[in-house]
């Protein structure tokens, strides 16, 4: 028999815990959180450095810290918590099936449903690095786990492939742990994560970030013992002659994450290609009614703030769902990405209510104006992809402008840099 | 190191990989005294690893000519296989073969071939054309002109397969030394002395298995009247999401001998895709971005959807083949001409699919050599496999999770693979993250451990009682985890 709940949040971490609170807050009876780890948090426990809760809270906090506000709130709020429960099937009537050591073998038929898996690491054959297949080469979020969750360290040299933010802030925490960061290689011709990163956990420490560099060759049988680094062309190819070898006994990866969306996809959820997402309304709603996402499963962002923000909107608009078995449909506007925009987030908008849209560029640049059709423009000193761009509409200023199908959003830079 | 007492031995098969494995459990039907050496820390972790697990039949008549040593093992062994992983409890799977043609000037050589096959009395292969094939295998390129269907061909997880031989043979009463390297070997009346980096072990006879270091095992004993050929090939690994790109094994019909591009489903349910080398130079199995580049492309020839993000991972082994007087590859099963009581095993390709075959021609020659194999009375033929929960029926799930709740901890997302079948794996030999991996696939999806490395390594220290910084990827110096947290400092401290 499947149990009836009004919303069922898959994921614990800061985007479900902020989706289920919201739930609750909005009338949702019956909420329902279903984590696979042993605890709630999902990977904040072991981001145990500082810089959360800057937008939220208007304070710099830790990880734990954050998390620990959202935990108590949920348990405040009597959310039920189901942990080292597995979701292993959702289809598109909404229906959960799901598996645990404790409660065995369970179906769930929630009013609505949240998606808040969150993401993953690209891993070593995603990147498709050449050479041998020793142990010592990990993602940085396992190290980190290994590090600050298990109390362990892979090795005490290193090099660092990508420069994405779990990447330079374990370059920072093992070289406190008195290991030799000897570098950050970066494919890219700018730094994969947010400047703050790149100034407080790499220059501030003196660990080198190699620009235009990738590693083209892993070296050692057993275990790692080093490897080559090479200098890459305008089309990212390594350019021979410029080969260097690095010895190390461990290669963190730090390449890209990816939305965890396998449930979605189960779900028949239709995905943007570029996010690898969800396509979303501004209520969050996937493209299968009753279901909802929030967080880095619809797009990967550079701050929990904005997970934690992203995650109460389809909260709130999964409890509106399952109260009412539907939501009140509007005329749907599709923001598609224009000049040097890799992707916007919503896909869709009401082009009636406020909105918040997220993006990335394409390609970083001085002075640069956003233009979200001839709604509104946007000036900014300098954009980056790996600093998201985030501009709010208000309700007035669309309606004003009077939206067709389509609102493109365009950014237009003076010069690079 | 561990040091082992003396060993004395009627049989010493040097090798765990699939050949040492299936001639060990084939010995086990028999009254007698067996060890097997192998120098990993687990079985079948040589070039049987990177089999890809066709499991063929011999069909192809240009490979397997009648007079062929490997093709009358094959022949032996087709009729074999089938009800052996049944016993066994390995999954095998029927998927059928379609060599494919880009142009009609490869019809002739297809049909060519299918007439030999015809009137050799092995069958019959049905030859599609575009929209036949087109309709059982959707995603094929429009490139491709048609192709002789092989329904016979099945597939088979080789080091599965390897393991599950060598449990049951263990079972039966078979010794098998994990860890053991064999160093030297001196010939004797009655008994050969081989020394060991464990150790001295005494042994009557010796099959010599030794995969992709047999000749240099042969040389030990001046058995090597064969020179090896070995021949590189890279293997991708495509996400499980691309499982239903392709249902049966698609080959592309070669242009050049020894052209090989392939898509294989595993039983698993990905797919692989695979191309030969030109690169003979032994042991090296890194791979290079020219090899992996040139795969995917040739995989594209096959199913133009193949994307390059949906590759999870890629390897490379060997095929070993001996390369005899006429110039290309024959196998050799035989008591050596120029060592008494030495047997050499080899065969290259098809070693998975023609092991059966090789076991039980073994066990022939040592029966001719005069050894007394009587049967073993005790000998259990079967193995239950470990319950593989993501196959599982709900119901069956229910149960399972019943009788022992670690079933409803699923410990690996992206394969489904739950607790209960990591400690077994463990109960049954793993004692490294690439053995429980190779035994219920933690690790294997589309993460690559990122999500279940943690906490695999902490099932294994827990099981084996050891610290996890003594928990290795494959053994030998492959620790994972150096130092406790800290301990850089302070060791740092203490060298001042």
């Amino acid at each position: 028999m499947a149990r009836q709940v009004d919303v069922a949040v898959i994921g614990a971490g800061p985007a479900g815990l902020a989706a289920a609170i919201a739930a609750k807050e909005y009338g949702a009876e019956k909420v329902l959180i279903i984590e696979r780890a042993e605890q709630l948090g999902g990977l904040l426990p072991q981001c145990i450095h500082n810089g959360f809760g800057l937008l939220y809270f208007d304070e710099d906090m830790t990880g734990p810290e954050y998390e620990k506000t959202f935990i108590d709130k949920a348990a405040d709020l009597g959310i039920e918590a189901q942990l080292e429960t597995m979701v292993i099937d959702l289809d598109s009537k909404k229906e959960i099936t799901a598996v645990s050591s404790k409660h065995g073998y369970m179906k769930f038929k929630p009013g609505a449903v949240v998606l808040a898996m969150g993401c993953r690491e690209k891993a070593r054959g995603a990147l498709g690095i050449p050479g041998y297949r020793p142990a010592g080469i990990l993602t940085a979020g396992t190290c980190q786990r290994y590090v600050n969750i298990e109390g362990y360290i892979p090795g005490d040299r290193y090099v660092i492939l990508g420069s994405g933010d779990i990447g330079m802030i374990m370059a920072r925490r093992l070289t406190l742990e008195g290991a030799k960061v000897q570098a950050v290689v970066e494919i890219m011709p700018w730094a994969g994560g947010l400047i703050r990163n790149e100034v407080q956990c790499l220059y501030d420490f003196g660990i080198p970030l190699l620009l235009e560099h990738t590693v083209t060759f892993i070296h050692g049988e057993e275990k790692i013992d080093g490897v080559t680094v090479s200098k890459v062309d305008a089309d990212r190819h390594p350019i021979e002659g410029t080969e260097r070898f690095y010895p190390c006994d461990c290669l963190l990866l730090s390449a890209g994450l990816i939305p965890e969306n396998e449930l979605s996809i189960k779900a028949g959820v239709e995905l943007d290609g570029v996010t690898g997402g969800p396509v979303v309304d501004q209520n969050r709603q996937t493209s299968v009614p009753g279901l909802f996402a929030g967080g880095n499963v619809v797009q990967v962002h550079d701050l929990v703030d904005w997970v934690s923000w992203e995650s109460e909107l389809a909260g709130r608009a999964a409890a509106r769902y399952a109260d009412k078995g539907r939501l009140k449909a509007a005329n749907m506007v599709k923001v598609v990405p224009g000049n040097n925009i890799k992707y916007v987030a919503p896909q869709f908008i009401s082009g009636k209510e406020d909105v918040t849209l997220h993006m990335r560029v394409t390609e970083p640049g001085l002075k640069a104006t956003v233009k979200v059709g001839d709604v509104m423009r946007k000036r900014y000193r300098t954009v980056r992809p790996s600093e998201m761009v985030i501009i709010e509409v208000k309700a007035d200023k669309l309606k004003e402008a009077g939206l067709g199908e389509e609102l493109v959003v365009d950014c237009d830079i003076k010069g690079s840099g | 190191m561990r040091k082992m007492p003396s060993v004395e031995t009627e049989v010493l098969i040097i090798g765990g990989g699939v050949l040492g494995a299936a001639t060990a459990r084939e010995l086990s039907k028999y009254k007698v005294d067996v060890t097997v050496v192998e120098k990993n820390t687990d079985v079948g972790w040589g070039i049987t690893k990177a089999n890809v697990g066709v499991v063929c039949q011999g069909r192809d008549t240009l490979e397997f000519r009648p007079e062929y040593h490997r093709s009358q093992l094959l022949w032996k062994s087709i009729p074999v296989m089938g009800p052996l992983c049944k016993e066994l409890d390995v999954p095998f799977k029927n998927i059928g073969c379609h060599i494919m043609i880009r142009n009609l000037k490869q019809k002739e050589k297809l049909d060519k071939g299918a007439a030999r096959t015809e009137s050799l009395g092995l069958g019959t292969d049905k030859y599609c054309s575009y929209p036949e094939l087109k309709e059982m295998e959707p995603y094929v390129s429009e490139e491709i002109v048609g192709s002789l269907y092989d329904h016979a061909i099945a597939i088979v997880h080789p080091v599965v397969y390897t393991q599950a031989l060598m449990e049951n043979a263990t079972a039966n009463g078979i010794n098998l030394m994990l860890e053991t390297e064999v160093t030297d070997i001196q010939a004797g009346h009655p008994m050969f002395t081989v020394q060991t980096d464990q150790g001295e072990i005494k042994a009557r006879y010796i099959i010599n298995a030794a995969g992709e270091w047999v000749d240099k095992i042969a040389a030990m004993v001046g058995a090597d009247d064969f020179v090896l050929f070995p021949i590189k090939g890279y293997v991708g690994v495509l996400d499980r999401k691309c499982g239903d790109m392709a249902s049966s094994l698609l080959a592309l019909f070669p242009e050049e001998p020894g052209d090989m591009n392939i898509i294989v489903p595993t039983v698993e349910g990905n797919l692989l895709f695979g191309i030969q080398l030109q690169i003979n130079r032994r042991h090296d199995r890194s791979t290079t971005e020219h090899m992996a580049a040139k795969a995917l492309e040739n995989a594209r020839k096959i199913i133009p959807d193949i994307s390059p993000k949906d590759v999870i991972k890629s390897f490379c082994g060997y095929l070993m083949f001996r390369n005899f007087e006429i110039g290309w590859h024959e196998c050799e099963v035989a008591m050596s001409e120029r060592a008494e009581r030495f047997i050499n095993m080899t065969i290259g390709y098809p070693g998975v699919s023609a092991s059966p075959g090789a076991a039980m021609e073994v066990v022939d020659i040592l029966k001719n050599d005069g050894l007394k194999l009587e049967p073993n009375p005790k000998f259990k033929p079967r193995r239950k496999g470990i319950p593989d929960f993501s196959e599982l029926s709900d119901k069956q799930r229910q149960e399972l999770i019943k009788k022992d709740p670690r079933y409803g901890h699923v410990v690996c997302r992206c394969e489904t693979v739950t607790e209960g079948e990591i400690v077994e794996a463990i109960k049954r030999g793993a004692t490294t993250l690439d053995g429980v991996k190779f035994r219920v696939r933690p690790g294997t999806g589309r993460c690559q451990g990122g999500f279940c490395g943690p906490r695999v390594t902490r099932i294994l220290a827990r099981e084996l009682g050891i610290p996890e910084t003594e928990i290795t990827k494959k053994g030998g110096d492959s620790e994972h985890l150096e130092y406790k947290t800290k301990q850089i400092l302070e060791e740092g401290e203490k060298d001042g």
